[in-house]
């Protein structure tokens, strides 16, 4: 049964995998990939060709070029995020599953109300009246998007708390810290991975949202910057579908790749989890 | 029935959180507070300026200045926009309909139909049509909506020329309304559906190991007569949580549909209040925006309490 279940995840893992690594190849490599500089300009409006293979926009830009070099931008927000959110996640569910009774009233309160703020709405808010920066941007995702990641922390540590191997440990005399990070930790890895994969996709989505909104970082041109410029700039109206289809499907494509790397980790048949599938996308 | 005393705390929190933020936001903001409170779109003198700064109050102390916030909150008073010439409750309040009529039957036919294709999705998982339904909601549960919306606009309304591509005209006939709403609530229902499909076939999977389900079986049940008569029920739960919280994504979800279609609504209007940098307005909508999410998620709680017997037999 449990090879029947890898065979046809199987799939899922290779392609993700494979379409993961090709757009951190691209993403390390832009300059290398990319023909042109993203300063240098040409003439504008120009169509599909050889030379700029996905044509030019309206102050002449080489579109292929952006493209290339906006997957740095887009990644980098998603995997930054990822990072932070899931660090604070994992410590703060770790701490209310373990410790219990107040601290775990209190995390979770704490995580339940986080968790009614709608995000979009406020990041927009915020955006407003600072200055748009991608460091913003990642400190605010970061500070909202950690609280679906401490609720299967915590349910799990929960769990494993009750253990025979955590019980001997703490006879032994070890440290709560020591039990934590050395006795919890290393169990709950297989369900942090994929939250980190999810919560990744969900801020590249987020990302492409508010930079479509406009309220991207105006001197660097992510995926959304390009799709906001496409449809602000007259690149939609007049049927330039090259100039918005690329990033926005290279979006999509990206996400699809985090998710399916996640169905690895699921422990039975391909499909979410309630937690997975409900968190985290466009609030 | 009671209702728990620690979820209602919560919930009072989070909208005492919400408000207190909405106050402190454009105080501690880069800038002149009055700037802040009143949008990039006011231009006055010197003079006229401290006579505002009098008016709003923004030389008293902070506490009472906080009183005073919360006190025009009850009277519904969220400010007045300059960039639009109006109150900013009655400009939401115009345009809170046109989302609602957008949203509405969208959350409604997407959690119909995501329910049933997912439950029939978990339940003969190897079935063609059903691995195929898995990848078409995949790919939308994956893509950002006003991707999809340009996509859809593209094809349906530039390229076949179905549908109009601009404007939402108030004073229009029932079919031009109609015309002017299908292609957004269609894309609206599309992500709803993909979510309640995700969520129920995930629900199912798991459910349909359980021993009732076998015992049906061993009864001589038909197959789809155990679904729908038996797991169906116990597996939507999740749903029903998924509703609340699908009811702020899609105010967002809304946002972005809205703006590439030109619709006459809230998203339009933090659209424009954003390229025009209305504070107002912004605040006003996350204030509304979260105080709809958050009596959403106290029904939810409501409901799923009056569902489940055994959400009451543990408190």
């Amino acid at each position: 049964m449990k090879d029947l279940i890898f065979q046809r995840k199987k799939y899922f893992i290779r392609i993700g995998g494979f379409l993961f690594i090709l757009f951190l190849l691209v993403a390390i490599f832009a300059n290398f990939i990319a023909p042109f500089q993203l300063k240098d300009r040409f003439d504008p409006f120009l169509p599909l060709g050889l030379k700029h293979l996905l044509g030019t926009n309206d102050i002449g830009n080489d579109l292929f070029t952006e493209f290339i070099y906006g997957s740095r931008i887009t990644l980098l927000v998603g995997l930054l995020t990822g990072v932070f959110s899931v660090s604070i996640g994992v410590l703060i569910g770790l701490f209310a599953g373990y410790h219990g009774g107040f601290i775990d009233e209190l995390l979770m309160g704490i995580t339940d109300v986080i968790l009614m703020i709608p995000r979009i709405p406020l990041i927009i808010v915020l955006s407003a009246f600072l200055r748009p920066s991608v460091g913003l941007m990642i400190l605010v995702m970061s500070i909202l998007w950690w609280t679906s990641t401490a609720r299967v922390i915590r349910s799990r540590t929960m769990q494993i708390r009750s253990m025979g191997f955590v019980e001997s440990a703490r006879c032994l005399g070890f440290s709560g810290w020591h039990i934590l990070f050395y006795e919890i930790l290393p169990n709950i890895v297989m369900i942090i991975i994929p939250e980190f994969l999810i919560t990744v996709a969900s801020a590249m989505i987020s990302e492409a949202s508010l930079s479509f909104l406009g309220l991207g970082d105006p001197s660097l041109k992510s995926w959304g910057m390009m799709i906001h410029h496409a449809f602000q700039r007259g690149g939609f109206l007049n049927g330039m579908w090259w100039w918005y289809i690329p990033p926005g499907m290279s979006i999509t494509l990206f996400v699809l790749s985090m998710v399916f790397l996640s169905f690895a980790f699921e422990e039975t048949e391909i499909g979410m989890g309630e937690e997975v599938a409900i968190a985290p996308f466009n609030r | 029935m009671v209702f728990p005393a620690k979820k209602i705390l919560r919930y009072i929190f989070a909208l005492f959180f919400i408000i207190t933020l909405n106050f402190f936001l454009p105080r501690a903001m880069p800038g002149d507070p009055v700037i802040n409170l009143l949008g990039e779109d006011f231009i006055a003198g010197k003079e006229a300026v401290e006579k505002i700064r009098e008016e709003l109050g923004l030389n008293r102390p902070i506490l009472v200045q906080y009183a005073n916030y919360w006190k025009n909150l009850f009277q519904f008073d969220l400010g007045y926009s300059y960039h639009f010439r109006a109150r900013v409750s009655s400009l939401i309040i115009s345009r809170l309909k046109w989302t609602f009529i957008l949203v509405a039957p969208s959350l409604i036919l997407g959690t119909i139909i995501g329910a049933l294709a997912g439950s029939l999705a978990g339940w003969k998982r190897k079935s063609k049509g059903n691995t195929f339904s898995f990848f078409f909601f995949l790919f939308i549960y994956c893509s950002p909506p006003f991707f999809i919306s340009l996509l859809f606009l593209y094809f349906f309304g530039f390229r076949l020329g179905l549908f109009p591509l601009k404007g939402f005209y108030t004073t229009g006939n029932w079919i031009d309304i109609l015309k002017h709403l299908f292609l957004p609530v269609l894309i609206m229902t599309l992500f709803s559906a993909s979510r309640n499909y995700m969520v129920m076939r995930g629900s199912v999977l798991q459910e349909k190991e359980k021993l009732y389900v076998w015992y049906a079986r061993a009864k001589g049940h038909l197959e789809d007569s155990i679904l729908f008569q038996h797991v169906f029920k116990n597996a939507s739960l999740p749903v029903i949580t998924l509703f609340a919280l699908d009811f702020g994504f899609l105010f967002a979800g809304a946002l972005f549909i809205e703006i590439v279609f030109s619709l006459n609504g809230m998203g339009t209007l933090i659209y424009q209040s954003i390229l025009s940098r209305d504070y107002p307005v912004l605040q006003g909508t996350f204030l509304i925006i979260s105080f709809m999410v958050i009596i959403a998620n106290y029904l939810t709680d409501w409901i799923y309490n009056w569902i489940d017997p055994r959400v009451r037999a543990n408190r």
